[in-house]
């Protein structure tokens, strides 16, 4: 019995030997095998669409718009009118001219009510856009927008081929031909979806021939798996999992900023956080610091001040807000609750950390004479009995940027309002940001909009979350960047070492 | 006799269509609905309306039983929305594979237990019995996931002899599942071994102290004999009912076990549908699950009844 098992090992080491040159990148299943290629499709499957196409326009190091399909971008000085040059000699995999054509039709589908993209809110702003010659486009917004090109950095607005798809601007595009550095040899969602590197890529050549999309829904096994070998990298791992690899020469341990955020919220509408003071007060008494490490763990974190901006973002306005249980008590006994505060505040297990964030916070606001009660809401249906109808609950959002998030979340009378914020001088201020073609200005105008929220806000957003990545030691040219800015091209895989 | 075997059959029925009212009520019990527990956070306005409509949520409680229930026993268990697939086509799959590593399981579990069983039991407190006990202790005392994530260390991490976690295609041939089966197998068939050894071996022990064993003796009849003629027959009749049980607990081990290792079969696809709160999905793996329960059940009541005639006398 030993022998065959010894042969299989070394047979196994022998094609792990020959197969040195393949990647093996785990995906979720978020969509549980109806995963699509279409980017833009409810059932986008990210993991292959971050590979297989490519943006007009990308994040750059400094979180600001950067180059990619597009060389170059100006606008019309009221912000409406966007044209880009766009990149000469490209081609898609099957060997079409990468033309303005595909940007137009890329462009517009986005807006289809038959596909129903999540896309279609934010890109609903186009109006039309006009092809000017092959290599110009003329994008026309039916308001102004003076950050036009940070949403087309959005990860699902990839170029695809308008002839591939038919041109039908109503109809999916699942074919998988793009203009990225690898080209979809094998779908398989639900197992191992393969790809090649595509020789004739515009960028840098990639560095691995060949890469795998392996489906492994639970987080648990892909750790295994990391572990055994099985695949090349984890993009995402839990603070008690962070050991397993810690100090272990065969991996290397990333830790990434992220613009994810939970968060405790108060209705600004409702008593008694309708008093300003009040929100301030519990806001003040908080120790974000401690909290982050209490509950996310050393690393796992950076600190901000109650509004939704990240680090990464090139609008986040660094503030102070150190814990002053002073300031908080003065605060409270003005709005009329010298002899302390006592709130119900509903939480439930629905974002990462959610829970333990309600007690540390429990706990330190006692020092400042507030003492929330601590109410468990079942997680089934929390979306719709808690969140929003309760005045003080948990929430969680995914990474946004600073003029979207802000917009969805505060504006008055949009449908995830959750903080009930209403307020007319800040929806204009959203709006004049949006129309600021000067970026030291629009900078401002976001930073003040950040301050507001810190300073009056009904949202206690105390840390963003850090995402811890590991990757075994055989692969390079990997930075500690966030998800969307990974150059999947640029990464290389030394597999003689073992 | 045959109106005995037909009391059996619909007493096993009647369970299973009490089960599902239970599981259908527990469903309804809790807070929200199919449609809220999908679209989370856009569970409002038309949205929220178009999807009860086309759930047809807004009819009673007892028709919508009265639906699914019909639907069930024609192997239509519904529509998951999370996965956007029929459930029976997401089950056909995954139920091929659970079959597959329970089945292995147990035919390769319960003969050799029975082997053990009677070795120790014949055996009684010899080297031999106390460390086959022993040993019986531990696997059954040591939970599947701790035996399994040791086993992963050993032959995965370490010496990479098989896979750490499955990852197939779905519709992979057997000769693909085999290398990612063995170590989920092993972990599957210690604790199975064990249950099942430990019974042998004490119903072993009581027939060997029986008053027609100890005259097959005191006749001179060979004592390897005694032991395949009157021991084993005899001992394996209350030996059936644990096997019965343990086959069913391998229900609850095999989701465990699938968990660690990513097997793709109905435990996996029953947690996933639990965390992505898929309600209909849930329901009808934990109906399949209690038809097995019970089916087992019925066959190992059906197999004493053969094995035993005092059983089929009137009044059991």
């Amino acid at each position: 019995m030993k022998k065959p098992l010894l042969l299989t090992a070394a047979i196994a080491m022998a094609s792990s030997a020959a197969t040195a040159e393949t990647l093996r990148i785990p995906h979720e299943l978020g969509f549980g095998g109806s995963e699509s290629m279409d980017p833009i499709s409810p059932q986008r499957f990210y993991e292959a669409i971050q590979t297989v196409y490519s943006r007009l326009v990308r994040q750059g190091e400094d979180g600001r718009p950067s180059p990619d399909l597009a060389l170059s971008w100006e606008a019309t000085p009221d912000a409406k009118e966007w044209t880009f040059k766009l990149r000469p000699g490209v081609t898609f995999h099957n060997g079409n001219a990468f033309t303005a054509e595909d940007v137009a039709f890329s462009l517009m589908r986005t807006q289809s009510e038959t596909i129903d993209s999540p896309t279609k809110g934010v890109m609903g702003i186009i109006d039309h856009v006009d092809v000017v010659d092959p290599q110009t486009v003329k994008v026309v917004l039916k308001d102004s927008h003076a950050d036009f090109p940070l949403l087309t950095m959005d990860y699902r607005i990839k170029m695809l081929d308008a002839e591939t798809c038919g041109g039908d601007l109503d109809a999916l595009c699942e074919s998988g031909n793009g203009t990225g550095p690898f080209e979809l040899v094998d779908l398989d969602a639900l197992g191992t979806t393969t790809m090649k590197r595509f020789e004739n890529y515009y960028g840098n050549r990639a560095g691995v021939e060949n890469l795998e999309l392996i489906a492994i829904a639970d987080q648990d096994a892909r750790v295994a798996a990391l572990q055994a070998g099985q695949i090349d990298l984890v993009y995402s791992v839990s603070a008690e999992q962070v050991p397993l690899f810690a100090g272990n020469p065969g991996f290397t341990v990333q830790s990434v900023p992220s613009g994810r955020w939970v968060g405790l919220v108060m209705n600004t509408q409702e008593a008694p956080f309708s008093d300003p003071r009040v929100r301030k007060a519990i806001r003040m008494s908080a120790d974000r610091d401690a909290l982050g490490k209490l509950v996310y763990g050393k690393g796992g974190y950076i600190v901000s001040c109650d509004h939704p901006v990240w680090t990464g973002d090139q609008y986040r306005k660094e503030i102070d807000c150190g814990r002053d249980v002073d300031g908080a008590k003065a605060l409270l006994s003005e709005a009329g609750f010298a002899d302390g505060l006592e709130i119900e505040l509903f939480v439930s297990d629905i974002s990462e950390g959610a829970v333990k964030m309600a007690e540390v916070l429990q706990n330190q606001a006692k020092d400042a004479g507030i003492e929330i009660e601590l109410v468990p809401a079942p997680a089934d249906g929390y979306w719709g009995d808690v969140w929003m109808k309760e005045a003080f609950f948990a929430t969680g959002w995914s990474q946004r940027p600073a003029d979207q998030i802000l917009n969805e979340a505060y504006r008055s009378g949009v449908a995830w309002n959750e903080t009930a914020w209403n307020s007319a001088d800040f929806d204009a201020k959203l709006d004049s940001a949006r129309s600021e073609l000067d970026f030291g200005k629009r900078k401002k105008l976001y930073g003040e909009l950040q301050e507001e929220l810190w300073e009056t806000g009904g949202s206690f957003i105390p840390v963003h979350l850090n995402i811890t990545r590991v990757l075994s030691s055989k692969i390079s040219g990997l930075p500690p960047v966030e998800g969307f800015s990974i150059r999947y091209e640029d990464l290389t895989k030394n597999g003689s070492g073992s | 006799m045959p109106s005995l075997i037909l009391r059996r059959f619909s007493f096993a029925a009647f369970t299973i269509g009490f089960v599902s009212i239970v599981m259908f009520a527990a469903v309804e019990a809790l807070p929200g609905n199919v449609c809220t527990s999908f679209l989370q956070r856009f569970a409002q306005g038309p949205r929220l309306e178009r999807c009860i409509e086309q759930q047809g949520l807004e009819r009673p409680a007892l028709v919508r039983y009265g639906d699914w229930a019909a639907g069930a026993v024609q192997g239509d268990f519904g529509y998951s929305l999370k996965k956007r697939k029929p459930i029976s086509e997401l089950i056909r799959e995954r139920f091929r594979n659970t079959a597959l590593l329970g089945g292995l399981a147990a035919l390769l579990a319960i003969p050799f237990a029975i082997f053990l069983g009677i070795a120790a039991g014949v055996r009684r407190d010899r080297p031999l019995d106390l460390s086959l006990s022993g040993a019986a202790m531990l696997a059954m005392t040591v939970p599947e996931f701790v035996t399994a994530t040791a086993l992963i260390y050993v032959f995965a991490i370490t010496l990479q002899w098989f896979p750490a976690v499955t990852i197939v295609s779905p519709g992979a041939g057997f000769l693909q599942m085999l290398p990612n089966i063995v170590l989920p197998v092993i972990v599957l068939s210690a604790v199975l071994i064990a249950h099942i050894m430990r019974m042998m071996r004490a119903s072993v022990i009581d027939v060997m102290a029986s008053d027609y064993v100890q005259m097959a003796r005191l006749k001179g009849v060979p004592e390897r004999r005694i032991i395949w003629k009157h021991v084993v027959p005899n001992a394996m009749i209350p030996a059936l009912n644990v096997i019965a049980l343990t086959i069913a607990w391998l229900l609850a081990g095999v989701v465990v076990v699938e968990k660690v290792f990513n097997y793709p079969g109905l435990g996996t696809l029953m947690i996933q549908a639990i965390y992505d709160r898929d309600l209909p999905l849930v329901q009808a793996i934990a109906l399949i699950f209690s038809v097995i329960y019970v089916g087992v059940n019925l066959l190992a009541d059906l197999a004493a009844l053969a094995l035993d005639p005092r059983l089929r006398r009137k009044g059991h």
